[in-house]
Parts: structure tokens; sequence; C-alpha cells
């Protein structure tokens, strides 16, 4: 509704229906004395600078630390941030963003439409080299491609602030999903004085000035990180939480344990551990929906001959029992999936696929019909190739079960082959593979995130599937009012064609202590932040 | 003047008699370590244990009702509650988290891992031990290189090490086998050449000198049966190192690959379920590591007295 | 001796120099960069980052460019994965940290790993032999990522008495466990040389002489006995102390310590060539002293060793 509401009315000012979001604690909850929590993450996070960050972990902490132009709320809907209200331009190529005037940064300084203006040109600066600058040009921020490439200075990016409150942005195409990009950490502001005065140092907690809710206060790498509360933030008064400790627990077992211990408020939950976790603790045991995906790619540039029949990919797709993969396996409230892009994506309507609909008996028959049509399996010409995985728990988990049933059901020998991270990674773009796993979390909440990269040109298109049809309704979808119904058909071309075998969609497991409230549990895209959490007396 | 008196007491038969025990001892020194060898009770008997555990790998698939491969569907996904050992069902051992019969897997694992075990853990010991020991008798410069050798092998990071082999030669078991070798050939050369530099200047190589032996007899016949003790105690250290290191090894994608397995893969695996109520995945293969370890322990010990040059 | 000391250190830096040019080019040789990710990065901004971190350069004038600036301002380079960190910085955090632990662990080896070996010795295929070699069995078959969760189990959440992980700046409570998980093996195999090389001692002709001299027994054990006894176990505690006090990555992952145990394995992960290449030369430097010290020991202990190293 709110989404809508850019193309409907234009050119007037977009006010955020909801207001800032904050520490919502009911009337009758009696707080904690210590308001503090404490989580664990799997491994030390990549940075603290907005920019340069490139991991979830970093992601989280920086969201902390600063504050964009946009938050989000509990059900990942935007809310103000730094800015108030937005205002598109008829062709929706410009976008206007007006700031509010009481955000300052940690020492004092007000925060300016100049300060975003500084961290979008820092973003694409090839002297900075950030990662991330690929981010920059998936927002299509004009001129912000040609700057990454060196062919122009980055104070020729197409984002300006004509005074302190007002932040102007030129897009060279009309993304219907813009607003939503700006929550995330790439595009947060970043203090030139602090940059200039410290260098690479200035991310020290000695260093370091920021304007979210909080303020880095400790740094141990690959032990701790500490954050307090920030008495400059311009919502100081409806932050809780006065502490917030990350620490790095690389085993999930060890995690648990020291959950038990009381020593973490927060730790993911070891593979295959969620149905007992949630008989044991049924009010702290969660499987929240997250905007990944789970499949394999045939490789339809170099891989097997088979794989060029449709008949074949199709049988191979039917003969996965993916209840078993989910309900006996993995076991952690993830979703059997038959089409690409998970249901829990905003706005999107799931697709009618056949397959779907199907029992899985229907499904084996039909795989076998396929396979004999095909000339292969049993009676027909022997199949067997190789499936390609890095070596993780899980995966090879999947792999061994998905490559059992297919032995089983169709009479397809499947060797599995497992690769350390990089050689994989390498190994698959290369094309070096009979059939690989694939996965992807989206970058941001719509559905095209995860159709794109079934396109011709995508680089992470290993499959090498290429659809002239579905180039064309992607590109469409990019400036279109209602991209739906484009959507839709794209899935139902994949799920015709089946470039890729789609497994499951994520789910994220956590145990949080019940004594932590506030958690945003809807947000796909598991975005939170501290200000919004409040711990509850015993 | 000094020299020349020197040889003289050298080449004297009263030197050459005082010293003779232990020259003799390193003659008939293989048939006597047999003899003692086999009036050791515990090492007897370890030997008999091994010599069951090689049985077991071998033999063990005709007692399985399972394949070590599939996947016993109606316990899937109940491992905890329907998967432990069971006379019913036929998985005497369990099965393992994905519903596969232990017993056949433990039965594959041990193959796999007694043949890593006892290729690479000797060969790498015996290669350190003879460069060790040259390096410890001639000193001088071709020490001072082995040990340079050594640091740089010790410091080189050995993942990448893996990486790059299985990026050039890919995978199998003797590959397997040759990385662990070449990354362990370290190990036992520091303890050999620190006896070696001991013992060369012992009298008794001195005579044998005197004597016109060429060095190589020296090393080979004098003074290897003087640090063979330490090359059997450190080969019975290094085996569970190397076992260990297979799984780290296929980890990283030369070593063998699933649905093959080997102890420390099942051992990895058990431990880290260890806390969730599955023990017997870490329970029956930690047992066959116990039983290879024991046996290799009293094993090395017997020959450990046995080879002692100056047991009578 | 000094002469003899003098020309091993001379071999510092070709070994050294040795070492980087292979470890270099070796690293340089796997699959994959320290910037292939997931997401495989554009063209442009990988060509960016490659500039940034001057690897577009050809890998000689890398190289060049990697020594020259250790040797003139020890410089090691900046850290690819922690990306606000420079390779001295991730050294100068988590090298203390091991050190610590790794020293407590050696500590902990040697105070029960030696007299263990010594009782069992002299008290052959009796009850402490016995004993030592059940205790030797034991401490072996529990790898450390059996013994670690066990340790944690109990101490942690049965007993209460020691947190779960942390480092806290390397207060006592935070170091027991890691120490122990760290050295529990290696007791084991310092406790078996131990009883080998004091059985060996014991059965050679001067002890004999001695006690057909009629030496108390206490005499010859800790006069004559003790000394070439513990060589080889204490040659054998150099490399494994440089193991110690550098870490090991699964006592740093376990308890979180934050020491640099974890980088040699995740700098391998992550193709972190800088991180690899600063650690293996740590680890060499290191290796280095150590060896030299365990034979200056032997010369100390052994006249004959000094008479022949001189």
């Amino acid at each position: 509704m709110q989404r809508r509401s850019f193309f409907v009315a234009a050119l007037a000012t977009t006010f955020l229906t909801t207001p800032a979001f904050a520490a919502d604690v009911p009337a009758g909850v009696t707080l904690a004395e210590d308001q503090s929590f404490t989580y664990r993450i799997l491994d030390e996070f990549s940075s603290f600078d907005p920019q340069i960050v490139e991991d979830t972990y970093g992601s989280d902490i920086v969201r902390d630390l600063f504050e964009g132009l946009y938050n989000q709320d509990a059900d990942g809907n935007i809310v103000p941030g730094v800015a108030l209200s937005h205002e598109a331009s008829a062709d929706n190529l410009t976008y206007t963003f007006t700031l509010r005037d009481n955000a300052v940064w940690s020492d004092g300084t007000p925060v300016t439409a100049g300060d975003f203006v500084y961290a979008w040109q820092r973003a694409v600066d090839p002297e900075l080299a950030s990662p991330y600058a690929w981010y920059m040009e998936l927002m299509a921020i004009e001129n912000g491609a040609a700057i990454v490439a060196g062919e122009m200075e980055p104070s020729e990016l197409g984002v300006s602030a004509p005074d302190d409150r007002t932040l102007v942005v030129n897009l060279s195409k009309p993304l219907p999903y813009f607003t939503k990009m700006v929550t995330h950490a790439t595009t947060f502001p970043s203090p030139k004085w602090v940059i200039e005065e410290h260098g690479a140092q200035w991310t020290r907690p000695e260093n370091m000035v920021s304007n979210g809710a909080f303020v880095l206060e400790e740094h141990v790498p690959k032990e701790r990180s500490v954050r307090v509360r920030n008495e400059n933030y311009w919502d100081n008064e409806n932050t809780v939480l006065e502490k917030v400790t990350t620490l790095v627990i690389g085993d999930d077992a060890q995690g648990l344990t020291r959950w038990r211990a009381g020593e973490v408020d927060m730790t993911d939950i070891p593979a295959g551990q969620y149905p007992a976790l949630a008989e044991e603790f049924p009010d702290e045991a969660f499987a929240l929906p997250r905007l990944c995906n789970y499949y394999f790619n045939f490789n339809l540039a170099s891989g097997p001959e088979a794989f060029q029949d449709v008949r074949v990919r199709q049988a191979l797709a039917l003969a996965v029992d993916r209840e078993v993969i989910v309900e006996r396996v993995l076991q952690g409230g993830q979703f059997p999936a038959f089409n690409f892009t998970p249901a829990a994506t905003a706005d999107f309507e799931m697709p009618d696929i056949e397959m779907a609909s199907m029992t899985q008996a229907e499904r084996d028959e039909k795989a076998r019909e396929l396979l004999a049509e095909a000339g292969y399996g049993e009676g027909g010409e022997p199949l067997s190739f190789k499936y390609l995985y890095n070596t993780n728990e899980a995966h090879q988990q999947v792999a061994i079960v998905a490559t059992q049933m297919w032995k089983q059901k169709l009479g397809i020998d499947v060797t599995l082959e497992n690769q350390e991270w990089k050689v994989f990674l390498e190994t698959r773009s290369a094309q070096n593979y009979d059939m690989a796993r694939g996965a992807w979390c989206g970058d941001y909440n719509e559905a095209s995130t995860f159709l794109d990269l079934l396109t011709t040109e995508s680089g992470y298109n290993d499959a090498k599937f290429s659809n002239a049809r579905v180039d064309e309704l992607m590109a469409e979808a990019k400036s279109s009012s209602d991209p739906q119904p484009l959507y839709t058909e794209v899935e139902q071309i994949v799920a015709a064609e089946m470039p890729v075998i789609p497994i499951y969609h994520y789910s994220t497991n956590v145990m949080l202590s019940d004594a932590i409230q506030g958690w945003p549990m809807n947000n796909v895209e598991q975005n939170w932040y501290s200000k919004d959490l409040y711990r509850v007396a015993d | 003047m000094i020299l020349s008196a020197a040889r003289r007491r050298l080449q004297s038969r009263a030197f050459a008699d005082e010293r003779a025990p232990e020259m003799i001892a390193s003659r008939s020194f293989w048939a006597d370590a047999g003899r003692r060898f086999l009036n050791n009770r515990m090492a007897v008997f370890s030997v008999g244990m091994l010599s069951l555990l090689i049985l077991f790998s071998i033999f063990g698939n005709l007692f399985s009702r399972w394949s070590f491969e599939e996947i016993d569907w109606n316990v899937l996904g109940r491992i905890k509650e329907d998967g432990g050992p069971s006379l019913e069902n036929g998985h005497w051992f369990g099965v393992d988290e994905l519903g596969r019969d232990l017993y056949a897997r433990v039965v594959q694992g041990t193959r796999t891992s007694l043949l890593v075990g006892f290729i690479a853990g000797p060969v790498s010991v015996m290669l350190g031990a003879m460069l060790g020991a040259l390096a410890g008798y001639y000193g001088g410069r071709l020490d001072r290189t082995v040990l340079a050798a050594y640091t740089i092998w010790l410091a080189i990071p050995y993942i990448i090490f893996f990486v790059v082999w299985q990026a050039f030669f890919g995978r199998s078991m003797s590959q397997m086998i040759l990385v662990i070798i070449l990354v362990n050939w370290t190990a036992g050369l520091l303890i050999v050449r620190g006896q070696v530099m001991m013992l060369k200047n012992r009298e008794f190589v001195d005579a044998a000198r005197m004597l016109g032996m060429s060095d190589f007899k020296i090393i080979f016949r004098h003074l290897a049966p003087n640090v063979l003790w330490v090359v059997v105690i450190y080969t019975s250290i290094v085996i569970p190192e190397v076992i260990m290191m297979e799984s780290l090894v296929s980890f990283l994608g030369v070593g063998i690959q699933e649905p093959n397995t080997s102890i420390g893969a099942l051992l990895s695996q058990g431990a880290s379920t260890m806390t969730f109520g599955t023990l017997w995945q870490l329970g029956f293969p930690a047992a066959i590591f116990v039983i290879a370890q024991v046996s290799l322990f009293y094993i090395g010990d017997g020959l450990r007295d046995a080879l002692d040059p100056k047991e009578r | 001796m000094f002469n003899y000391t003098l020309r091993r250190l001379l071999m510092v830096l070709p070994t050294l120099l040795i070492l980087v040019i292979f470890a270099f080019y070796l690293m340089r040789l796997a699959p994959g960069g320290p910037f292939t990710s997931e997401r495989p990065l554009p063209p442009a901004v990988m060509a960016n980052v490659l500039e940034r971190y001057g690897m577009d350069e050809p890998l000689h004038v890398q190289l060049w460019t990697y020594v020259s600036n250790i040797l003139c301002c020890f410089d090691f380079g900046p850290s690819f994965s922690q990306k606000d960190r420079t390779v001295n910085d991730v050294i100068a955090q988590g090298f203390p940290v091991t050190l610590t632990y790794g020293f407590w662990s050696a500590v902990f080896v040697l105070v029960l790993g030696i007299p263990l070996g010594i009782i069992a010795a002299l008290r052959h295929n009796g009850f402490w032999d016995y004993t030592m070699t059940g205790l030797a069995i034991f401490s072996q078959i529990f790898p450390n990522f059996v013994l670690a969760p066990l340790l944690v189990l109990l101490f942690t959440l049965s007993w209460g008495l020691l947190p779960g992980g942390g480092w806290n700046g390397g207060q006592w409570e935070y170091v027991v466990m890691p120490a122990i998980a760290l050295g529990t093996s290696y007791m084991a195999s310092v406790a078996r040389l131990t009883r080998g090389s004091m059985l060996e001692v014991l059965n050679s002709p001067y002890i004999r002489t001695a006690r057909a001299k009629g030496l108390p027994e206490r005499t010859i054990i800790i006069r004559h006995a003790l000394k070439p006894a513990l060589l080889p176990t204490l040659t054998y505690m150099g490399p494994v102390f440089v193991y110690m006090i550098t870490g090991s990555v699964f006592v740093d992952v376990f308890f979180s310590t934050g020491g640099i145990g974890q980088d040699f394995i995740n700098g391998a992960y992550s193709r972190d060539y800088a991180i690899l290449l600063g650690l293996a030369i740590l680890y060499a430097v290191l290796t280095f002293a150590l060896t030299l010290m365990v034979d200056l020991l032997y010369a100390w202990i052994d006249p004959k060793v000094r008479a022949g190293l001189s």
C-alpha cells in the first residue's frame, strides 16, 4: 500500500505513515535493572566502517552505531531515520529527501545532508575501493558506475546537498524499490572530519564518531565488541538498552552451551537441533523466515549432454523429496521450494506451479516417465554425474540425501565432490562442474533481487541459463509500476525450463532469551536495531 | 702427539675388549629382539588386538545388514529417539545423523584410517629420522641446511599447501597419503638428530670409525639401534595424529569423499553432537580409536624394550 | 660455542627469505583470492580493490614491495579480511593471548608429564607404570575437540566455576580451560617420551657402573640420569612449545580467546595472504629460536656435544 503511493502521488511528498520506531515497552512490563543485551556471532566481522562493511554481523553493528536516511520497523517497512520524508519526481529519476534538524553526531556536530553526500561519494571512490561499491551501482545513482570504473571524479556522483536539510539524489533509471535500499549500511553517513583526522584508524573506539543510537566503547577483535547508549542520539530518551555486547564464538554447540549457562542472550541453533530445543524451550527457540533460497545449478554451458534435455532436468527436480530434506534432515522450519523467490518476499505473490500441487508419489511417477521418455535411467542409457558442494555439514547432508533419492528412485549414479570454499567458488564460476549447489540471500526486500540472477548477464548465473523472454521481462520490471505479473511469468518460465532445482527457502534458527523483548520477528531481512529492544525483569 | 696417543689407545686390544659388548649387541641384534618381543605378554596381546581390528575392517561388512551409504528412511528425522544401537533393525552401532548404519560406516572408516595411519605415520617418521640422523652425524653445513628446511617447512601454511595440491593433483587415497607424508616428514627429525649428536661422540662410535667402518655402516649398524626406541615411540605418537589429520585433508578436498568415511571424520561428527543426546555416534568410533591406540602403545613399548641394544 | 651460535644466526635471514618466496608463490597458486566471494565483485570494483592492495602489479613486484616494506619499516601490510587492521595490529593483539595460554599449557604439560614419565620408568611394569599408561592413553584418546566440550560442560554448565569462554585481558579463570584443552594430549606424549628415555638411560653402561659402585639410587637418578634423560623430551617440546604459544585454532575458536591460532586457519580459508605471510615469518623465527635453544641445552648438558659443535 505504501509502495503504490510512490507512483500514484508521484509529485507529492511521501510522509512515512508510521512514526519513528523505538523500543515499544507495553504498560505493566517491569524492566530489568540491568539493561544489557549480549549476543553471539560466529566469526569476526569485516569492519565498522559503513562504506566498507560487507557482512551481516558487521552490518548489524553498523546499524546500531550509525543511522541512515530510513530505518526498518519490526515488519521490515521503512520508517524515518535521519530523513523525515522524501519526494520523487514524475519520472521517478530524482528523489529529494528532507532531513530532520535534531540529528547530531556523538561529538555534538549536527548531521547534515553533506555528510550523506560525502559518504556516498566515498562509497564509490576508487581510492577507498570498497567491495560494496557495487551496491551504489545497484541503486542506479547517476554516474556511479563511471566513477567506480575510474572514468569520472567522485564529486560527479548524482547526489547533492542544496542545504543542510535537503538531499537530492539523481538516478540513471527509475527504481521502484529505491527508498527501500537506503536502509542499507553502505548508504549511512560518515563523519568527514574524523576520517580526515585519523585515516584508516577512525573506526577505533577512541576515535570513532557516529550518529546512531549507540556508540562503540570497546573492541577486542575476535573476542568481543561493546557498544553503549549514545547520549547525543536524537531519540535517546526512547532507547532502553544501556549496553550491547557482541561475543565471537566460533562453534555452534559451544554457543548453545554458553547460552544455557546464561552467558549470552542469543545464539544460533546448531544444525538439526531446532525440534529438540523448541520442545525444551518453547518460548525461546525461534525459526524465522529469511530472504534466502537454496537450489541446485545444472551446468547448461558445459555440463553432461543429458542436462540439455529439459525432461531430464524436470525428472531430477521432481524426484527430490523436499519434505524429507526440510522436515527430517534440516528440521529448522525451512520451507520446501518449487519456485525461485521466497514467499516471504514483500509484495510477492507465489506463482501457480504444477509441481507444487502434486503429491510426492505423483512427482516420483512423473519423474520416472520423463526420464524414460528422454531415454535415460533404468532401461535406457545410464546417467551419472558429479554433484559439487563446498565442505559444510548442512550442504553435505542435503547432497547425500538428494543423491540417495535419485539413486533409489531413478537409478542415477551421482558422485559427490566437496571442495574448500574458495576453490568451490572458482570451480563453480568457471563452470567446471556438472551440478553444483547455489544459494542467494536478497540484497533488498523485492523479488527482482532473486529473479535477476536468472538473466543472461547476471554475474551469479552459474547455470549459464539464457532465455530472451526472461531477460526482457526483468528489464521491463525495473521500471514497471506493477511488476508482479512479470515476475509470475518469469517464475513460470523457470519452472518449465528448470535451469536450477529450487530446494528450500531459508529460515533463521535462534535461541533468544525470553528476557529480551522487542525483537523484529517478522522482519524477513533480519535487520534489527538494538534501540528497539529491552530487557524485562525475571 | 696427543692425536697419535689417542689413536694408539683406540687401536689397542684393551679398548676393543672393553667396547666389545656394545658392538656384539648390535650384531646378533635382530634375532634377540624378536625373542624378547615375543616374551612380552602385553605386546603380543596388543598385536592380537590390532590384527582383530584389521580383520574387522576387512571382513566386518559380512555381519552388516546395511551398506555404509544407504539411508534408513524410517529413522531419518528421529535419530535421537530411534537411531540408537538396536538389534531389531540391524543397526548394531546405531545410525549417524543422516540415518546411515554406523556399524557399516565404522567398518569402512576403520579401513581408511588404518591404511592412512599405518602407511603415512611410519613413513613420515622414517623420513624425518633418516634426515635427522644424517644431520646429527655430519653436523656443519648439512645440519644447518636441514634445520633451515625444517624451519621453513613448519612455517608453511599447510592448509594452503593442501588446497594447492588438490587443485593440481585432484583427489584420491594415494594423493592423501602422499600429502600427509609430505607435511609430516619433519616428525621425529629433531629428536633423532639430538640423540645422534650425543651418541656420535661415544667411544663405541669412535672405535668403529677407527676400525675403518664407513659412515653409512656406522649410522645403520651402530647408531640406528640406539635411536630406534625414539623412532618407535614417536611413530606410535604420530599414527593417531595422522589419523586425525586425514579428516582435515579430506575436508579440504584432497582425501576421501562422502559417502566414504574415516575414523577421524566419524569422531569429529560424533563430537559435534555429543551434547545433544546421540553419544553412540561418538562412542563407537572412539572405542575403535582407543583399541588402536592402546595396542599401539603396548606394541611400541614392547618394541622399545626388545630393540634396546643394552638388554640381554 | 660462540662461533656455532653465530653461524646458526647467520642462517636466519636467508631462511626467512626462502620461506617468504616459497610461501608467497604457493599461496598465489591456490585457487580463489582474498576477494573471491559468493557474490562475485563486478570487474570495475574488483580492479579498484586489487589496485588498493597493490595486487594489480606483477607477482615479483608485489613480492619485492612486501619484502622491502618489512626491511625498511617493519610493515607487514594490511589485512585483507579484517579490513580496519594491519597484520602488525592483528599479531600485536592476538600473540600475547596465545603466548599466555600456550605458556601455561606448556607448564602444565611439563609439570605433569615429566614426573609421570619418570615415576613410570622407575617402577617399570609396576603399578605406577600402568597408571601412567592409563592416564597417557586416556588423555591421548580425548582429542581437544572432545575434551573441550567436556570441560565446559563440567566447569561452566554443571559447577559454574569458570566462564565458558572469552579472554577478558587474560585473567586466570579464562586461561585454565584453554591451557588444559591444548596441553592434555601433549602431556601424554611427554610422559611417554620421558619414560622411554629414562628407561634408556637407566640401562646404559655408565648408570650400571654407578650402581655397581654402590651410589645411592636417589643420587644416581638426580645427579646422573635425569639430565640426559630429559633431553629427548625437551627436544620434543621445542617445536611443540612454538605450536602452543602461537595457539591452536580449535582452542581459539572454541573458547573465543581472540588469539592468533585461528588466524593461521582463517587466513588460509579467506586467502588473507598478508596475515598468512606475517604468521609464517613469526612461526619461523620462533622455531629458529627454540631449536637453537635446545641445541645449546645439549651442549650445556653434554660436554661431548659441546666439543662436537665447536
